[in-house]
């Protein structure tokens, strides 16, 4: 390999791992949801493209600065995850694994089908910021919008991490997730922590979806499959539960994305990816950050 | 006429899906790989029909043996984990599958023409019913015989003792693996049942389709697989079939005149029917009441 391959790895590399701050926050709202009800939300990814696309139609109808569409997807990301709470989980039996699988599989299906209705399918352009900027680092060129992206991310991680782990908000959504009985006993809403888990990571969804739009330059409904796979790859390398463990393993699945795309091309990409989380199941099973064993 | 008998076919072909996740969620374990073992029958299948001249029923038998050993390869390392892990590990095989047959090429000159499959173009022309002369009442009955027969083993086999230790199993892993079985040897094991049956159901559909590609075995499909034994419930095997007749027959096809809305019909329609049937359409109580309504007096010396 000669140097300038050497470069192009790096480069690559350092792109995918800029890029890897999305799937780090859908990783994390996957990982988050597990931990605190022990149950798998499949439409996650589709509501956070959901919300995206929710927060450009507003931006279309109001004369706001295309910033605002970051703070605008939040909102909606919100609203959407507390309303796939209420009409997936709501009222349906919690010892039932099945039925909330399902569920969440028809909301994803939903979502993505009123997307498809309101757009007409047609992918909309999204607003990229500071894409004009780039930034050389010696031999490599840092592109501005993948920056932007990776620090938006990286602030929404810190913000969140602080949420869980200095508010009382946070010490009762960690009670719950270990002992959701005896966190009851306690006091604490059981039912109130879920909604809320539901409506923060609804919120970091609604910035994922909006950091893959500006990072992509446009929507597409058919983002939502293939960004619900990566999202839950993410969060079983990362191990189940673990927030510091979806975001490392996050970066790591975008870093690889993109230098197995630079090697064997993007019709093979996804499929060295799938092997690495086969290596991962079969070496490491627990992830990660693996909680230890025999605690429930 | 000839659309309603389309449609019996794809039914059965669904039926056959489904029936493959139902075996699988037997022993409590979700799995999205389902499509992974549908794709493997379907370019298997096809490809000996097509470029070996092999008659169709060898044909499905080699494809359903292929779809059960790589159920019964993938089924040991990835049952070691389990509930969300599961699903993780199934929906990347299945999506390794699809990426595996999107970059698959293997091509024969055949006069004029190349046949076999190709990468993204997918593999055409499989024409083995046409050329055959089978008319599409004869494939529609062909599959149905099939369909009829798997339904009918797991049909027994749910009121043998396999069909109770697999439940067992689906339902206390715990309990029943402290009254002696071998719970890896169960799961694993219905997996390659499942990854049989799948086989069987992928070889057809290459062959009434005549031309499969990659996109069609994607995760929705894998989802269409474990949709309907939930949906249908999974107290016994015609919750399935019931399953997949509403969906492929009226969401899909007896909602045509609705256009754009039917699909979001759909999606709804699953969370709606979760909601009010968590247990399925099909559950044990309301298979209690048929079978009271249809046999009273055993039911009564039973009790």
């Amino acid at each position: 390999m000669d140097y300038l391959d050497f470069i192009d790895t790096i480069q690559s590399i350092a792109d995918g791992v800029l890029f890897g701050a999305t799937y780090a926050l859908l990783g994390i709202g996957f990982t988050l949801i597990f931990g605190v009800m022990h149950k798998i939300n499949l439409s996650y990814a589709a509501a956070s493209i959901g919300a995206a696309y929710a927060s450009l139609l507003i931006l279309a109808g109001f004369k706001v600065p295309p910033a605002f569409v970051f703070v605008l997807s939040a909102l909606c990301g919100g609203v959407i995850g507390g309303l796939v709470y209420w009409i997936g989980f709501k009222f349906i039996p919690l010892n039932n694994p099945l039925a909330t699988l399902m569920s969440t599989l028809g909301l994803l299906l939903l979502i993505d089908e009123i997307v498809v209705h309101t757009t007409q399918g047609v992918p909309l352009a999204y607003p990229v910021l500071f894409s004009d900027v780039i930034i050389p680092a010696g031999p490599f060129n840092l592109r501005g919008d993948l920056i932007f992206v990776f620090m938006l991310g990286c602030i929404c991680m810190v913000l969140l991490l602080l949420l869980i782990y200095r508010t009382r908000l946070g010490i009762a959504t960690r009670a719950v997730s270990q002992q959701p009985v005896a966190s009851a006993l306690c006091g604490i809403s059981t039912t109130r922590v879920n909604i809320l888990t539901f409506v923060i990571t609804g919120v970091l969804g609604g910035i994922a979806g909006a950091m893959i739009g500006a990072a992509i330059g446009m929507l597409s409904p058919l983002l939502a499959l293939p960004l619900t796979v990566k999202g839950l790859i993410v969060c079983v390398i990362g191990g189940l539960g673990s927030i510091p463990g979806a975001i490392l393993a996050g970066l790591l699945v975008g870093g690889l994305e993109n230098l197995f795309q630079f090697w064997r091309g993007v019709s093979e990409r996804d499929l060295y990816i799938m092997l690495l989380l086969f290596i991962f199941l079969v070496f490491r099973p627990g992830g990660l950050f693996a909680t230890a064993p025999g605690r429930d | 006429m000839d659309f309603y008998l389309g449609l019996i076919q794809i039914i059965g072909v669904h039926t056959l899906l489904g029936l493959s996740a139902y075996c699988v969620l037997q022993t409590g374990q979700v799995s999205l790989a389902q499509a992974g073992f549908f794709a493997i029958g379907a370019y298997v299948a096809g490809m000996l029909t097509v470029l070996g001249h092999w008659p169709l029923i060898p044909a499905l038998i080699v494809a359903a043996v292929l779809g059960g050993a790589t159920a019964c390869a993938v089924g040991f390392p990835a049952l070691r984990v389990k509930g969300l892990m599961l699903v993780v590990a199934t929906t990347a095989f299945g999506e390794a599958v699809r990426l595996f047959f999107f970059n698959f090429n293997y091509q024969l000159e055949r006069g004029e023409l190349k046949i076999g499959p190709h990468g993204g173009e997918g593999f055409r022309q499989i024409r083995y019913f046409p050329e055959n002369g089978w008319s599409t009442l004869e494939v529609a009955i062909f599959i149905w015989v099939i369909v009829v027969i798997v339904m009918a083993a797991l049909w027994w086999m749910d009121r043998t003792r396999a069909g109770a230790v697999l439940r067992a199993v689906g339902q206390d892993e715990f309990a029943s693996q402290s009254s002696g079985i071998n719970i890896t040897a169960v799961k694993v094991t219905a997996m390659t049942v499942g990854g049989v049956i799948a086989g069987i159901g992928g070889g057809l559909f290459a062959h009434y389709t005549t031309h499969i590609e990659h996109v069609q075995f994607g995760v929705a499909l894998a989802s269409f697989a474990i949709a309907y034994p939930i949906l249908g419930g999974l107290s016994n095997v015609f919750g399935t079939l019931i399953a997949v007749i509403f969906i492929q027959g009226f969401l899909i096809e007896g909602l045509r005149f609705m256009g754009d809305w039917r699909n979001l019909l759909f999606g709804g329609l699953i969370v709606l029917a979760m909601n009010v049937r968590p247990r399925g359409l099909i559950d044990e109580n309301t298979s209690a009441l048929f079978k009271r309504a249809l046999w009273p007096r055993k039911d009564r010396a039973g009790a």
